[in-house]
This record gives structure tokens, sequence and C-alpha cells, in this order.
């Protein structure tokens, strides 16, 4: 194995780690878009702010003192921030969204673009506009394997990533409420018709998509070790381009997307230029559209007549 | 349908005073942003802009703040001339050069204000000074660095902190002189700040015969360099020379540890900040360098007081704070001097400003409205703070 | 005179004197801001309104109309009123290029290629130094004159030029909207399949849309350029085209004046926050999620539709009269 292929693994597994990341994003943008057809631009907010909900959650377990193992630790900061961000998907779903549901979907963008204003500058206000220091709770631990550095924080977003990907495959395929949504994203009249509680069908997707970013948002913090209230513009951004990429409404397709870009922008940035990458990026997309204008794996749902 | 009944219709329906409270709250916002309304003999004011909202927010607020000190400092003195108290108008200009203007045009059209501390960014200042320049308001900017805004020739014009044409040499010959580096890589955030600097070391280095072996960018506000480290470090520099500010540089220190990229970091004046160290943490952190225009305010025996007194209230000094400070408190001087309401007899005091003694040094101006003789400082990173290693003047 | 004219006669004036009675600088250069605003939801609302097509790149049209000014004034010495139909057709070349793949991309995929487009129009203009100066930009862009006479610093002039070129553009839009093309925007919008299978050429005509919708937003850059005489990248980013869609959605779709009042509300209300300081941004992500909760179809919205209807049995009714 020469050193430039390994070069080549070493770029590809870097992309295929932040890639992890934008598909775990990307679930929750499809998963409300397969339901209620909203663009939440929000979601990168949530996304931040379970950033920021690991963080406080890092700084309860401090209290606690050194007698708690690192894994203990971690559990607790995902446990607390996805259990944070789910209250406030579901809080946001009430009060801002589910008022406008029937009114044109250009309506509800618009809403979601408010939330993100505001959930910026709260977080801006409450913990400071300065980028947060996020504590190092893993142990730095790095491996070798053929040449190829794999760290610890790398597994870890590894593991958590596809194990909640498996989850919510299983869940949405097996579970009432998974056959509930899956329902109502193909007819919301006919479920309603067969006593599906839309509602609360509807208010539990933001919950699980608000949860998943969060659960992103950590990981993020986590592998970064700093946190800065304007960080999820760019990530919701991303993350957005990558559901759409795959098919939105997809969520096999959102994963994919995710995982896609960000390879595309590894190797983009490791091989042409960091500056352009994004451009790389885009054309990719915008090509891929123009042949498959479902994106990768999204429904060619054919046109009535 | 029930539905229909739901908690804002509630509000409409059942609470109209809510919703004329909220008519009530839109008015009276109107009306207190008609500040020529309640225009007060008494006051004189000094406006600051710098982005206090957004992802630039936190340096912003460190300027308002030093500003805001030399405000009340002043104040505690007694009233600039007759009975006239001083008050800081503190407008957002979300390093936004439309805002900016927008901004300018606020303060010159209220007659209070005899002088303005700003902008931040460069884009900014340079987009507002036709307006201040017009209205014969007097600007001085803290922090704005690219040479282009003083040549413009206005007279309104002035800057306390050197440009990137003294820093960006001074960088390029320490780089190439005093750490004998040959072969280095150039990294930059895209910015008018980041890029400016960088480019004008590129320039500089290679004309001194260094070798720039690759410029490349990354996106302010990204996370993830990687992949540009993988690839800088198979081209094996001495240095690298990093333009742009210091969130950006905790990551890339921490993701070249990760992937054992070993070079020499060395940065501009948007690097000095505590807040790196932090992030990074000492350990990481340790041997960077950095250019800072003149030097450490914490190192300075005439800052001690303005530092501690600023930290006292505030907390971590910003980067900036002590330059606004500096910035407001020369023109409340020339206001001071001037005696009286008239923008142009402060503009007049301004051009006569003769060894101002500041917190960070001595100030005069060229003609350009330039800060004269201001000294570039060389910074190293030991054992968690920014220690100074050498002065440079401008040649 | 009817009392909608006399209505419209009296805001017309109103608006035409408001500088002379007002001579405050920073509410002159707001006032012109918020109408290069109105232009440019106005252009916007020709694809998101009629044609039912979501642009999420618009400020490129924008970015791309003031650097074509500035390229021309500083390399070719342009005079400004040669810049401008200039500014218009270039951003329109771009607009048709956008257009073609709404052949195939439809709905939130069109809207994420141009948000991409958006997107590679600002990094190009970032990144490519030698002929748009970086994120530096490009500053010392001439001013309009005429004759020997000079716009200057104040805004008031610019105020009048965008005020006109609104003034224009609503008229022209207005006659669109009545025109065959109009009608056949507003029925690819409510079924593209049946529109085109109508007889209605739907791929021309949604390149007219994008080509009209991109030429007012060069138009506005050019202008814009003019007033700045700086530009640098970040003011054309994608925060400023979800601004302008927020204006037009929140004024009311399809609606013309809608635009323009959304423009105004959503452009001036920054400003009236500016006393909350911190919370400034806070409160207008507050109040955008209340207006739209309050006025879900926009303020001056309604279905074009049902209008059109109400209308056709008014005459139908006065016919039998």
């Amino acid at each position: 194995m020469g050193p430039d292929f390994q070069l080549f693994l070493q770029q590809l597994l870097n992309g295929l780690t932040i890639g992890m990341v934008y598909a775990l994003i990307a679930l929750g943008y499809t998963m409300v878009y397969g339901i209620i057809q909203l663009i939440n631009f929000a979601h990168g907010e949530i996304f931040m702010v379970g950033a920021y909900l690991g963080l406080t959650a890092i700084g309860i377990a401090a209290l606690l003192g050194a007698a708690v193992p690192w894994w203990a630790v971690i559990i607790f900061v995902f446990l607390f921030a996805a259990a944070g961000s789910a209250l406030l998907g579901g809080l946001i779903e009430k009060t801002a969204y589910k008022p406008l549901r029937g009114s044109p979907k250009l309506t509800a963008l618009i809403t979601s673009i408010g939330v993100s204003f505001f959930l910026q500058n709260a977080v801006m206000l409450i913990y400071g506009a300065r980028e947060q220091n996020v504590p190092e709770i893993l142990p730095a631990k790095q491996w070798d394997v053929a040449g190829i550095s794999i760290s610890l924080i790398q597994l870890v977003i590894f593991g958590v990533s596809v194990s909640l990907m498996v989850f919510l495959t299983w869940f949405i395929k097996n579970t009432r409420m998974g056959k509930a949504m899956r329902a109502l994203s193909e007819n919301p009249e006919a479920a309603r018709l067969v006593g599906i509680p839309v509602n609360r069908v509807i208010r539990t997707t933001f919950m699980m998509g608000s949860a998943l970013a969060s659960v992103a948002g950590v990981l993020f913090a986590l592998n970064y070790g700093s946190v800065n209230f304007h960080d999820g513009y760019l990530a919701g951004l991303k993350a957005f381009t990558a559901a759409v990429f795959g098919g939105i409404g997809s969520i096999p397709g959102a994963m994919l997307g995710g995982i896609l870009l960000g390879v595309f922008e590894g190797l983009g940035a490791g091989y042409l230029s960091s500056e352009w990458k994004d451009v790389f990026a885009f054309l990719i997309l915008v090509i891929v559209l123009i042949f498959k204008p479902s994106g990768m794996l999204g429904e060619n749902v054919p046109e009535k007549v | 349908m029930r539905e229909k009944n739901n908690f804002y219709k509630f509000i409409l329906v059942r609470l109209p005073a809510i919703r004329y409270t909220l008519y009530a709250f839109l008015f009276l916002a109107f009306i207190f942003s008609q500040s020529n309304l309640f225009a007060n003999e008494d006051t004189v004011s000094i406006g600051v802009v710098a982005p206090l909202t957004g992802d630039q927010a936190y340096i912003g607020i460190g300027v308002r703040q030093g500003a805001q000190m030399a405000i009340e400092d002043s104040n505690v003195k007694g009233p600039v001339f007759g009975d006239s108290k001083l008050k800081l108008i503190a407008l957002d200009d979300q390093h936004n050069p439309t805002q900016a203007v927008l901004a300018a045009n606020k303060l010159i059209a209220d007659p209070e204000v005899l002088g303005v501390v700003g902008h931040f960014n460069s884009s900014c200042t340079k987009a507002a000074s036709s307006i201040y320049h017009e209205a014969r308001l007097v600007q001085v900017t803290p922090a704005s660095t690219n040479p282009e805004i003083s040549r413009q020739g206005f007279d309104t014009f002035f800057r306390v902190c050197a440009t990137d044409d003294v820093q960006a040499p001074a960088a390029a010959d320490f780089a190439l002189h005093k750490l004998g580096v040959k072969k280095i890589v150039i990294v930059d955030d895209q910015t008018t700040y980041g890029k400016g600097l960088a480019n004008e070391f590129e320039k500089k280095f290679k004309a001194m015969g260094g070798v720039v072996l690759r410029h490349d960018g990354i996106t302010q506000g990204e996370k993830d360099f990687t992949p540009l480290l993988t690839k800088i470090k198979s081209l094996s520099p001495e240095l690298i020379f990093y333009g742009g500010v210091y969130p950006e540089l905790a990551l890339l220190l921490k993701q070249s540890k990760k992937i054992g990229l070993g070079a020499t970091w060395l940065g501009g004046d948007g690097i000095f900040d505590v807040t790196l160290i932090k992030l990074a943490s000492p350990e990481l952190a340790q041997g960077v360098y950095s250019t800072m225009l003149g030097v450490d305010p914490h190192s300075l025996p005439q800052a001690q007081d303005f530092v501690s007194r600023y930290e006292a209230r505030y907390g971590e000094i910003g980067s900036f704070s002590a330059y606004a400070y500096d910035a407001t408190n020369a023109l409340i001087e020339s206001i001071r001097r001037a005696g009286k309401k008239d923008r142009q007899a402060v503009l007049e005091q301004m051009r006569l400003t003769k060894d101002f003694a500041g917190v960070l040094g001595t100030l005069n101006f060229d003609s350009k409205g330039d800060a004269i003789g201001k000294s570039v400082g060389i910074f190293k990173v030991e054992d968690g703070k920014f220690k100074f290693i050498e002065e440079v003047k401008p040649a | 005179m009817s009392p909608k004219k006399f209505k419209f006669a009296f805001l017309f004036i109103a608006i035409l004197l408001f500088p002379v009675f007002d001579r405050n600088a920073y509410h002159m250069d707001l006032a012109t801001n918020v109408a290069l605003y109105g232009l440019l939801a106005m252009g916007l609302n020709v694809v998101v309104g009629f044609a039912g097509l979501l642009n999420l790149g618009y400020a490129a049209f924008f970015g791309i109309g003031a650097y074509t000014y500035a390229l021309l004034n500083l390399y070719c010495h342009w005079p400004f009123w040669l810049g401008l139909p200039a500014a218009g057709l270039v951003s329109m070349f771009f607009g048709f290029l956008i257009g073609i793949p709404s052949i195939r991309v439809r709905g939130d995929y069109l809207a994420i290629t141009t948000l991409g487009f958006g997107e590679i129009v600002r990094i190009v203009f970032n990144n490519w130094d030698e002929v748009t100066g970086g994120p530096n930009g490009l500053l010392g862009i001439a001013r309009p004159s005429i004759g020997s006479w000079h716009f200057s610093v104040n805004a008031t002039p610019y105020f009048y030029l965008v005020f006109i070129l609104v003034v224009l553009t609503a008229f022209f839009l207005y006659r669109i909207s009545d025109s065959k093309i109009g009608r056949a925007l507003v029925a690819i919008r409510e079924d593209e399949l049946a529109a085109s299978c109508m007889g209605i050429p739907t791929l021309q005509v949604k390149l007219i849309a994008f080509g009209i919708s991109s030429f007012i937003a060069g138009l506005a850059g050019c202008i814009f350029a003019a007033k700045q005489t700086i530009i640098t990248p970040d003011s054309f980013d994608f925060v400023l085209s979800v601004l302008i869609l927020a204006m037009v959605v929140l004024g009311g779709m399809g609606n013309l004046w809608g635009a323009v009042l959304g423009a105004v509300v959503l452009g001036a209300l920054p400003e009236l926050l500016r006393e909350f300081a911190a919370y400034r941004m806070l409160i207008f992500g507050l109040l955008m999620i209340l207006m739209m909760i309050f006025r879900p179809q926009g303020i001056l919205g309604g279905s074009l539709i049902k209008r059109e209807l109400a209308k056709r049995q008014k005459d139908e009714t006065d016919a039998t009269a």
C-alpha cells in the first residue's frame, strides 16, 4: 500500500466522520419534510442548542466529581441533550408550526426562519457571544491501523451514528408510531380517516428529529472541542443540502446524502482546494439533480393526470 | 373543527389587550428610535459602531465596553464643557457594509453626536468613511487595519492601530530572519481581514526570498479542517502562516495534533486573544507566534489600572478593548479642547492631537490620519500566556 | 377618480414629497434601502409568487448586477446609465442559466439548485481575487451623474431613482400579470401538467419568469453598487436571499404591492428595534413568527385565482345588467 493510497484512505475516513454527523442532522430535515413538507430552517439551530445542552450537561457531571467513569458521563450528556432538545422541538412545533397547518407551505418556512433567528440570539444572550470551550471527557486515545490513524472520538461518532440509524430504520418499519408516520407521509387525509392521531404523530416526528440533531450537536462539540452560537447555520445548510441530495423525505436517502457530502468535501479539500470545495460540492449536487431530479434515493413520483 | 380554537386565536379574540400592547410596543419602539425627539441641550454623544450581534459579536462587544469605560471615566472627571454630559450611542453593523452605512447615516443625522469610534471591520469602516467625511464628523477606527482606507484622502478619518502594510512585513521578516524558515504554507479564512493580511504576508515573504508551498483558504465558521491539514502535512512545511481569527486557529491546532502535523504557527493580531489558549489548551497553543499591533496591555505599566478595572467589571479583556478605550479618550480630549458642540471644531482639534498619552502608548497621527510609529509586537505562547518577544518598528 | 385610485395618488404624492419634509440623512438612507428591498422583493415575487418556483439564491442576481456595473465602471469606465441596463442584462443571462435545470428539477429540489447557485456565485466573488478583489471587494465605483450634476453621499437622489424604478417595475409587472404570460405563469403554478396539456410552453414561460426576475435584481444591484461605491461579497449572502423571500411571503405571495409592503415592514423593523441593542435580532425573530401566525396568507395575501374569479363574475353581472 503506497503512501498516496494511505493518504487517500485517511482523507476518506475524515470525510466519513463528518458525513456521519451531517447524516444525523439530515435525518431530522427529511423526517419533518416527509410528513408535513416543511423545510425546517430552524433545524440547524436545534443542532446548535443540542451542543450547548451537552456543554451544560458536562458542567453538571463535573459537579459530581471524578468518581464517574467517562462512558457514564457520555451517556448522561447524550440523554440530557436529547431530552432537552426533544422538549424544545415539541414546544416549537406546538407554538410556531401547528397554528400554520393548512397554510401555504412557504408560510411555515418563513416562520422557521424566525425561529432560527430567535434561537440563535437566545443562545448568544444566555451563553455569551464568545466561543465556548468544551472540556475533554473522552480519553484522547488513537490507534494506527495500516498507517491510518483512528481516534476514539471517531469510533464514538461511527458507533453512535450507525446505531441511531439502525434504530431509526427499525422504528419506522416496525413500531405503531413508525407505521403511523409512514401512513401520514403517504396520505395525510386517509391517515386521519383511519384514526391516526395526526397531531401526536407530527409532534413525535419533530421531537425525534430534534433529539437526533442534538446528538449530532454533542458529537460535534466533543470532536471539535468548542461550540459557538453560530454553528447551526453552516451545519444546517450542509445537512439540508445532504437531505435534498439523497432525496428529501427518504430516510436512507438522508443517510447516504450526508455521508456522500462529507466524503466529497473531505476529498475536495484534500485533493483540489479548500477554498473551492463548496463550489465542487454544489456543482455535483446540481449535476446529480439534473440527472436524478428527485435526489439519489428519492421517490420519483409520477405525475398524475 | 376544534383544531381552530388554538392558543393564538384565544389571544386574539379573548385578549385584545395583548394585541394592543403589541401595537403600543411597536409604536413606542418607533418613538424611541427617533432619538432627535429627545434631543437634550446638555448631552454630547460619541457613537461606537461594531458588530454587536451575529458571529463576530464577541469582538464588537469588547470594543463597545472599552468605549463605555472611557465615557464613564470622562463623566467622573466632569462635563466636557458647560453642563454637557457625555453619552455613548452604540450601534450594531453586523459586519455588513450596508448596515454600516445605515448606522453612519443615523449618527450624522443626530446633532448630539460629535465623533465616532468605529467601525471594526475594514469593509465597514471603508464604506462608512465617505458618509462621515461629508458630514465633517470625526471617525476613529480602533481596529480596521486595511491600508486602503486612509489612502482615500478623507481628513475626518483616524486610526489608532497599525495597518497591514506594517504588520505583514514585520511578520515576514521575523519568520525568515529570526525563525530562519524558508518553506511555508499560508492558510487564510477568506475574510477581508484574514485574506488581506495573508496576501500581504505572501508578497513580502516571497520578495524576501522565501518559498510559499501553498496558499489555501478555509471558511470562517466551519469546524473540520482535517482534509486540508492532512494535505499540508504531506508538503511538510517548516511554518504555517495563518491569516484569520482565533476560534478557527484553535481548531486548526487541535486537528494538527490529531494528524501529527508538527509545524510552527504564526498569525496576526486576530489570533492574539487568551481565549485561543483556553480553547486549544495551553499545551497545544505552546509555541504559537503572533504579531500584535502594539503590545499586550497586560505588560504595560500605564495600562494596569485600565486592565484591572476592565477585567473586574466585564471579565476577560477583548483584543481591541484597549484600542477602543484609547480611541475614545483621544476623541473626548478633542471635544474638551473644542469646548463647543461643533463638529468642525472637534475635527480641527483632533487633527492637532499631539503626544496623546493612551494606555497603549503615546499617540500621534500622520497627515492621512494613521497613528504614527505604531509598532508591531511579536509574541509567543509560553505556559498558557502570550509572552512578549520583540518589538518591530515600522520601516 | 375612484376612491382606490385616489388613495394610490395620495400615497404616491406622499412618498414623492417625503424627502422634502424629512431631511434626516438616516431616514433617507433607510428609505432608499427599503425601496431597494422593495424592488428586489417585486422581482423575486415574479418567480416565487407568480410562477410558484422557490428561489433561494436571489441575492446572487443582485450581486451579479452590482459586480457587473462595478467592473464595467472600474475597468472600462462605463457611466452609470450605460451600466444600469448592462447589469440587468448580464443578470438576466444568469437567470436564464439557472432556469434551465427547471426543465427537470421541480419544487424543493429546484430551491436547493438555486441555493447552490447563490453560494457558488458568492464564493466566486470571494475567491477570484484578480478580478473581483476577493473579500476586499471593489471600491471607488462611480456615482451616477445627470449632465454636469453628480450624485453625492446624500441618499435623496438615489431614493427618487429607486422609487421611479419601483413604479415602472410595478406598472410593467401589472401589465405582465394581465397578459398571456402572466396567466400562463399562474397556470403553471396551480398545475404544471394541466398547463402544458393546454398548450402552454412551460419551459419558455418559466425561463421568462426567471429572466424578468433576475433582470430586476440586476438593476437593483447596479444602483446598490453606485450608492455604496464599494461592494464586498458578504453583502450578497444567503441571509439576504432568505430575507427577501420573507418579504415576499410576509407581504402576500403573488400580490404586486404585497412584496413592497413586506419590504417596508422587514426592512424598517430591525431599525425600529435598534433601541433593544443585543435583544434586537431576538425580537426580530419573534415578531417574524407572530406576523406569520396572525397573517398566514401574508399582509395583502389572498388567492389570485379567487380574486380573478370574483372579478369575472362581477364583469358578467355587469354585462347582463
